[in-house]
C-alpha cells in the first residue's frame, strides 16, 4: 500500500522512469554478453581449433559491450539521479504545504522535532529507495531474467540444477523482509524523538544554562541515543542473521555447478566453453542476489520511512472550505456568536453557550480570569479551530461559509507570543501584505510606534531580525507585531493582550494610535488594565468558559461583581499617583495588582 | 579552503572518528578478523574452479572434481559464519560510535556560550545532531567493512593474477594511469559538490524549524502560499547542489565500466594468443577472467563507497566544525569553584559589546548589591538592562572591567559552581514538553513530589494545576501551549524557588494577567525575594518601589541609583520617568 502510493509520487516522471529501466536493461544486456563472448573467445582457443581472429573479433567486442554499457549506464545515472531528487524535492515540497495548512488543533498536538525528522531523515531514505533502490531492482531482476534464460538455452539441466537454491533464497528473503519492518520503523520513530529533543534543548537553551542542568540534559539525549542504538542493534542482529544466508546460497548454486558440469564435460556431454559461460553466468548471479538482501533492508527502511510520511500527509485537514464557500463580501465588520460551544478535546468544552453580538465599528474588551477562554474566544473568529457547536457569522455569513484566505485577510490579529520571521523588520512587517510599498511600511511602524526604534537599529528597517538576526526586547517585538496586522488594514481587529510588554510612556501612545485605527473596525481587545479596557465601549466578562456578564462601563458596575473589582481596582490605581513609599500594605497591594509598569 | 586547511581537516577528521572507536577496538579486532577471513574465503571461488576444470576436468579424473567441491563447501561455510560474526560486530561497534558521536556533539552544544546560540540559528545546530549524524551512518556502520572487504579483494586478487601469469597482470594493469586520473578528477570535483549539499540541507532544516514552529503566525497572515514559493527555492538550492553529485557520479562509474571491459578484452586478446603458444592454460586463463571481476568489482565498490564517504565527511566536517567552536567564556585553567555565596554583588566599571565589531552597549557600568537586597533595574528598552543581567549569570564575559560576587571575579570561578547558586528567571517563560511537576523540578530533578507542591503553593500555582486533567502529572505539551502565558509564568516561579538560589536574576515578564494572577505573582515575588539577593529588570511599579535600591540605565550608563523615595526627591531621570508614567495611567 505504501508501496503503491509512494510510486505514485513517479507517475509525474513516468516518461523519465521508463526510459531510465529501459536504459538499465540496455546496459544490464550489454554487460551480459560478455560472459558470453569470453565463452566464445575461449572456446577459440581450444586445442586445435586456434582462430586468432574470432578470437581478436570477440575481444574487441567485448570493449564494444563496455563502452555500450558505459554510455547507457550514463545517461541512466544521469535520468535517475536526477528523478530521485525531483521525488524528494516533491515529497518535501507537498509535506512543507500540508503542514503549512494544517490546523492549529494539529500543531497542539505535534512537536516540531518530530515533523522535521519526517521532512528531513524519513524522506532520505524514501529518495534512495525510489531514486536507486527502484533502478537498481529492476536492473538486477532484468539480471537475472537473462541469465536464467541464457543458462537454460546453454544447459537447461545444469541451469535448473543452479536454481534449485531459489526457492529457499525467496523464503530467507521474505522472511528477513518481514521481521525487519517493524523493527526499521521503530529506529525512524527513535531518531524523530532523538530530533525532538534536540529542538526543544536548543530552542530552550537559556533555561537549561540558567538552571545549570546541562548535565541532565545531557544524560537525557544520551538516553534517547542509546534507544536509537538498541534497536539499530535489534536490526543489526536480522541483517546478520539474514544477510549472510542470502550471500551463502548462491555459493551452494556454484558448488552444484562445479560438480555436475565438471561430470558433463569430463564425459563430454558439455564442451568446455559451455562450462565457462555457466560459471560466467552463474558468477553473474552472485551479485543481484547478494545484494537482495541489502535491497530487502534499503525497501523495507523506505517503506518504514514512507509511512511515516504518509502518516502526516494523510492527516485531514480539519479546517476545510465548504465547497462554494465565497469570499466575505464587503461590509462593516459586524460579528456574531449564537450558542457557541468549543473544546480542544471531546468532552471537555472551554466555551460553552457563547452568545455576544459585536456591532460594526464597536469595540468590545474581553476580561477574566487566566484560562478562562479568552484567546480561544478570539481564535474561533478566523477559523483558526471550527467551534463544536453554534456559529459564527461575520455580517451575517457563518464563517464557515466564507473562504479562508478572505476571511483571515480581512482578520488582524497580535497576539500575546510575538513570533517574528528570521528576516528584515520591513519583510516581517509586510508578513501579511507582501506588496506593501515601503511608504506603507513606514506608516504602519509609526502608527504602532514602533519607526523611532526602528530607525535606530543597525540596517534601519532592513535590521535582520528574528532567530537570524538582532535580538528585539519583548516591547520592541510586540510593537512590529502590531505594525504587522495595521497594514493589512483588516475590518477586524484582535488584539490579545498587545500592549502587554511596551512600557508605559510607548503605550500610552499606541493608545492613542490605536484609538485611531479603531475607527471603521470592529475590535476585540483581550485586556487586563482598566486604562486598556477604557478603550473599549463594551466589555464581556467570561468566566470558566461562560460569559458572566457582558455591558457598558455603567451597566457593568451596577450588575457585575467582577467588573466592579477591577473597576475599583483601577480607582485605587488612579489615587497611586499621589501616594509615596509610605502607602499601606493593603492599598499598595491593590495598587500593585493593577500591574502599572515604569519604563 | 586552502591545501593546508583542508589536509588539517582530513586528519581532524581521522582523529576525531578514531577517538570515537578507540574505547571499541577489542570488538574492533574481532571485527576485523571475521572480516578478512569472510574476505579470503570469498576470493576462493575462482580459484577452487581453476583447479577444477585444470586438474578435475582436463585430466577426467571426477573424484578430484568432487573432493575440490568439498573443499570449496567447507570454505563456503566458514565464510558463512565469519559474515554473519563480521557483519553484526561492525554494525554494533558503527552504530556505538554514532550514538557517541551523536552524544558528544551535543553534549559539547550544551557547554557552548550563548553567543553561539545567537549566531546560529537553531534549525542549522538541529541539523548537525540529526542530518549530519544520519549522513555518517552508512560510512561508519557499512564503511569499514566496504573499505576492508573491497582493499583485501583488491590486493588478493591483485597477488593471485600476478602468480596466476605475470605477463596479463602487467597487460591488465595498462587501464591504471586512466583511473587514477578520472578518480583524481573525480574526487575533487565531488568533494566540492557534496559540501555544498550539506549547506543546503542545512537551510532546508532551518527553514522547515522555522516555518513549523511558527505555522500559527503564518496561518494568521495567510502566508501558506507565499512561503510555500519562498521554501520551494530552498528546496530547490538544496536539489541544484545535489545534481552536481549526481552529475560527477554519471560520468565516473561508467567510465570505470569501461576500463573494466578494456581490461577483460586486453587480457582475453593477448592471453588467448598465449594460450594459442601454449604459455597459458585455458584453465588459467578462466580463472583469470574470474578473477578481473573481482578486481574491478571492488574498484567500482570502492568508487561507489567514495560518494558515501564524501556525503559523510561533508556532514562529518560540518560536526567537527561544531566540536571544534571553542565556547567563547569558558572555565579558565585556574578556575575555583565559587565557595557558597553570601551573596554581595558588585559591577566594578563595567563595558561591554557583544562582539569585536558589535558596537559597545554598557559603557563603564558599577554598583554594589548587598547581601539580600533587591535591586530594580530600570530603563528605556535598549538601555542595558537584559545586558547587565546577562553579565551577573555570566552568559557573557565584560569587554573590560569587572563582575564580583562576594569578591570574586566571575572570570575566576567554575561556570557551574556560579549557575547552580543562581537562580534565572528569563521574560519569557519557556517551559518544556512533560509534566508540570518535571518543569518545576527542572534545577532539581530528584526534587521529592511534597517540595514540587510547596514551591507551587508559594507561588500560587497550585490551585490552577490541581485544576488540570492529570494535575501535577498533566503533560503541558510544546513550550507549555497548555498553558496561559500567566500560568506559565508562575510555573517558572515555581521552577525558580524550588532551585532555592542565592542570588535571583529576574527579567519581569511583561505580558499583563488577570488581576487575580497578577495579585499572585506579586506575592509569588515577594516570596521569591525574601532572603537572597535579587536583581530584576523591572517593570512593575510595586516592584520597583519595593526595591532596596533602583538603578536607573540610560544608554549603557547607570545615571541614578538610590531608593524610590530618593529618587524622586532628586527629581532627576527617575522622576521624569515616573511622571511620564503618571500621565500614561491618567
Amino acid at each position: 500500500m505504501t508501496f503503491r502510493r509512494l510510486l505514485g509520487f513517479l507517475r509525474p516522471y513516468r516518461g523519465q522512469v521508463i526510459v531510465s529501466t529501459v536504459l538499465a536493461i540496455g546496459s544490464q544486456a550489454a554487460v551480459l554478453t560478455i560472459p558470453y563472448l569470453t565463452g566464445q573467445a575461449i572456446d577459440a582457443t581450444r586445442p586445435g581449433h586456434h582462430d586468432r581472429q574470432a578470437l581478436m573479433l570477440d575481444a574487441a567486442l567485448i570493449v564494444a559491450a563496455g563502452a555500450l554499457q558505459g554510455v547507457l549506464m550514463f545517461f541512466r545515472r544521469f535520468l535517475a539521479g536526477r528523478l530521485s531528487l525531483a521525488v524528494e524535492y516533491d515529497l518535501r515540497n507537498a509535506m512543507y504545504r500540508h503542514l503549512q495548512r494544517l490546523s492549529f488543533r494539529f500543531y497542539d498536538r505535534h512537536q516540531t522535532g518530530q515533523l522535521m525528522s519526517r521532512a528531513t531523515v524519513d524522506l532520505q531514505s524514501v529518495r534512495i529507495f525510489l531514486g536507486y533502490g527502484l533502478v537498481f531492482f529492476s536492473q538486477n531482476v532484468v539480471t537475472v531474467v537473462i541469465v536464467v534464460g541464457a543458462l537454460l538455452a546453454i544447459d537447461w539441466q545444469l541451469a535448473l540444477i543452479a536454481l534449485a537454491v531459489s526457492p529457499l533464497m525467496m523464503r530467507a528473503a521474505y522472511r528477513y523482509s518481514r521481521l525487519s519492518h517493524p523493527i526499521l520503523k521503530d529506529v525512524q520513530q527513535r531518531v524523530a524523538d532523538v530530533t525532538t529533543d534536540a529542538e526543544e534543548n536548543i530552542v530552550g537553551v537559556r533555561v537549561v544554562k540558567a538552571f545549570a542542568q546541562e548535565e541532565r540534559e545531557i544524560g537525557r539525549f544520551a538516553a534517547l541515543a542509546r534507544r536509537v542504538f538498541d534497536q539499530a542493534i535489534a536490526a543489526a542482529r536480522i541483517q546478520a542473521r539474514y544477510v549472510p544466508l542470502l550471500q551463502t546460497l548462491p555459493s551452494l548454486a556454484m558448488a552444484a555447478v562445479l560438480l555436475v558440469g565438471g561430470y558433463s564435460v569430463i564425459h563430454g556431454t558439455l564442451s568446455l566453453g559451455s562450462f565457462f559461460a555457466v560459471n560466467g553466468y552463474i558468477l553473474l548471479l552472485v551479485v543481484p542476489l547478494r545484494s537482495a538482501g541489502m535491497w530487502v533492508g534499503q525497501y523495507q527502511r523506505a517503506m518504514a520511512s514512507g509511512e511515516r510520511i504518509f502518516e502526516v500527509l494523510d492527516v485531514d485537514r480539519d479546517i476545510l472550505e465548504r465547497p462554494g464557500a465565497a469570499p466575505l463580501p464587503t461590509g462593516p465588520g459586524h460579528i456574531r456568536f449564537e450558542s457557541v460551544e468549543f473544546g480542544y478535546e471531546t468532552g471537555r468544552p472551554v466555551l460553552r453557550g457563547i452568545d455576544v453580538d459585536i456591532a460594526a465599528g464597536t469595540t468590545v474588551a474581553l476580561i477574566g480570569p487566566t484560562g478562562c477562554g479568552k484567546t480561544t474566544l478570539t481564535a474561533l473568529i478566523p477559523r483558526f479551530y471550527d467551534v463544536s457547536a453554534g456559529r459564527i457569522t461575520v455580517d451575517g455569513t457563518d464563517v464557515r461559509d466564507l473562504t479562508l484566505d478572505s476571511l483571515r485577510g480581512d482578520v488582524g490579529i497580535v497576539s500575546q507570543d510575538t513570533f517574528l520571521f528570521s528576516t528584515t523588520v520591513a519583510e516581517n512587517i509586510a508578513y501579511g501584505t507582501p506588496e506593501a510599498t515601503p511608504e506603507e511600511i513606514v506608516a504602519a511602524a509609526r502608527q504602532a510606534q514602533a519607526h523611532d526604534f526602528i530607525c535606530d537599529l543597525p540596517d534601519g528597517y532592513e535590521t535582520r531580525v528574528g532567530e537570524r538576526g538582532l535580538t528585539l526586547s519583548g516591547g520592541q517585538r510586540q510593537r512590529i507585531a502590531i505594525a504587522r496586522a495595521l497594514l493589512m488594514n483588516p475590518r477586524i481587529l484582535i488584539l490579545d493582550d498587545a500592549t502587554a510588554s511596551v512600557d508605559a510612556t510607548t503605550e500610552a501612545r499606541i493608545k492613542l494610535a490605536l484609538r485611531e485605527v479603531m475607527k471603521g473596525r470592529t475590535t476585540l481587545i483581550i485586556a487586563h488594565r482598566l486604562s486598556t479596557i477604557s478603550l473599549a465601549e463594551r466589555v464581556v466578562v467570561l468566566d470558566g468558559g461562560r460569559i458572566v456578564a457582558q455591558g457598558t462601563h455603567a451597566e457593568l458596575i451596577d450588575t457585575s461583581p467582577v467588573y466592579r473589582e477591577i473597576h475599583s481596582h483601577g480607582l485605587v490605581d488612579r489615587t497611586f499617583v499621589d501616594l509615596d513609599g509610605d502607602a499601606p500594605v493593603a492599598e499598595r497591594r491593590a495598587a500593585a495588582a493593577t500591574q502599572r509598569r515604569l519604563p | 579552503m586552502t591545501a593546508a586547511a583542508r589536509r588539517h581537516g582530513g586528519k581532524g577528521r581521522v582523529r576525531t572518528i578514531g577517538r570515537f572507536a578507540r574505547p571499541y577496538r577489542g570488538r574492533a579486532l574481532v571485527a576485523l578478523f571475521t572480516l578478512i577471513v569472510a574476505t579470503v574465503t570469498s576470493v576462493a571461488g575462482p580459484v577452487v574452479a581453476k583447479e577444477v576444470i585444470d586438474s578435475g576436468i582436463r585430466s577426467g579424473h571426477y573424484d578430484i572434481v568432487v573432493l575440490w567441491v568439498c573443499v570449496f563447501l567447507v570454505v563456503v561455510v566458514v565464510g558463512w559464519m565469519a559474515t554473519a560474526a563480521q557483519s553484526y560486530l561492525t554494525s554494533w561497534v558503527g552504530e556505538r560510535v554514532l550514538a557517541d558521536l551523536r552524544v558528544a556533539v551535543f553534549a559539547h552544544v550544551q557547554r557552548l556560550d550563548l553567543g553561539f546560540f545567537e549566531r546560529t540559528p537553531a534549525g542549522v545546530v538541529i541539523s548537525r545532531l540529526t542530518n549530519d549524524i544520519e549522513a555518517m551512518n552508512s560510512m561508519i556502520t557499512d564503511g569499514p567493512t566496504t573499505l576492508v572487504q573491497n582493499t583485501l579483494t583488491l590486493i588478493g586478487s591483485a597477488v593471485v593474477l600476478l602468480v596466476l601469469d605475470w605477463r596479463l597482470a602487467l597487460a591488465t594493469l595498462t587501464v591504471f594511469p586512466a583511473m587514477a586520473i578520472g578518480t583524481a578528477i573525480f574526487r575533487r570535483y565531488s568533494a566540492r559538490a557534496y559540501r555544498r549539499t550539506r549547506e543546503r540541507m542545512g537551510e532546508v532544516t532551518a527553514s522547515l524549524q522555522e516555518d513549523i514552529s511558527g505555522v500559527r503566525v503564518v496561518q494568521a497572515f495567510r502566508r501558506e502560499d507565499a512561503n510555500y514559493r519562498r521554501f520551494l527555492q530552498v528546496n530547490d538550492g538544496y536539489r541544484a547542489a545535489n545534481v552536481q553529485t549526481v552529475n560527477a557520479a554519471s560520468i565516473y562509474f561508467p567510465f570505470v565500466s569501461l576500463l573494466s571491459a578494456t581490461a577483460t578484452a586486453v587480457v582475453l586478446g593477448y592471453g588467448g594468443v598465449l594460450v594459442f603458444h601454449d604459455q597459458l592454460s585455458p584453465g588459467a586463463l578462466f580463472a583469470f577472467i574470474g578473477l578481473l571481476s573481482n578486481f574491478f568489482d571492488p574498484v567500482q565498490q570502492l568508487s561507489q563507497f567514495y560518494q558515501t564517504l564524501l556525503a559523510a565527511t561533508a556532514a562529518l566536517d560540518k560536526v567537527v566544525e561544531v566540536l571544534r567552536t571553542e565556547p567563547a567564556m569558558s572555565d579558565s585553567a585556574t578556575a575555583q569553584p565559587l565557595p557558597e555565596i553570601v551573596g554581595r554583588v558588585e559591577l566594578d566599571d563595567v563595558r561591554f559589546a557583544y562582539s569585536a565589531a558589535a558596537i559597545e552597549v554598557l559603557h563603564g557600568v558599577s554598583f554594589t548589591a548587598e547581601p539580600g537586597q533587591t535591586v530594580a533595574l530600570v530603563g528605556h528598552t535598549g538601555a542595558g538592562k537584559s545586558t547587565v543581567v546577562k553579565l551577573l549569570a555570566r552568559f557573557y564575559d565584560p569587554t573590560s572591567g569587572r563582575v564580583l560576587i562576594d569578591g570574586h571575579d566571575l572570570r575566576d570561578v567554575t561556570s557551574w559552581s556560579l549557575r547552580s547558586q543562581l537562580g534565572i528567571v528569563p521574560q519569557e517563560a519557556f517551559l518544556f514538553s512533560g509534566t508540570v511537576r518535571a518543569n518545576i523540578a527542572f534545577g532539581r530533578p530528584d526534587a521529592a513530589l511534597d517540595d514540587v507542591i510547596a514551591a507551587a503553593e508559594a507561588v500560587g500555582a497550585d490551585a490552577f494545576i490541581r485544576a488540570l486533567p492529570d494535575g501535577y502529572d498533566t503533560e503541558i505539551q510544546e513550550r507549555g501551549a497548555r498553558l496561559s502565558i500567566g500560568e506559565r509564568q508562575l510555573v517558572a516561579f515555581a521552577r525558580a524557588l524550588l532551585a532555592d538560589p542565592r542570588i535571583l536574576i529576574l527579567d519581569e515578564a511583561t505580558s499583563s494577567v488577570d488581576i487575580p494572577t497578577e495579585g499572585r505573582i506579586e506575592e509569588a515575588l515577594e516570596t521569591l525575594f525574601a532572603g537572597r539577593t535579587a536583581f530584576v529588570v523591572a517593570h512593575r511599579l510595586s516592584t520597583i518601589r519595593r526595591a532596596d535600591m533602583i538603578v536607573v540605565l540610560e544608554h549603557g550608563q547607570v545615571i541614578e541609583a538610590g531608593t524610590h523615595r530618593q529618587l524622586i526627591e532628586r527629581r532627576g531621570r527617575y522622576y521624569a520617568l515616573y511622571d511620564d508614567w503618571v500621565e500614561a495611567v491618567a
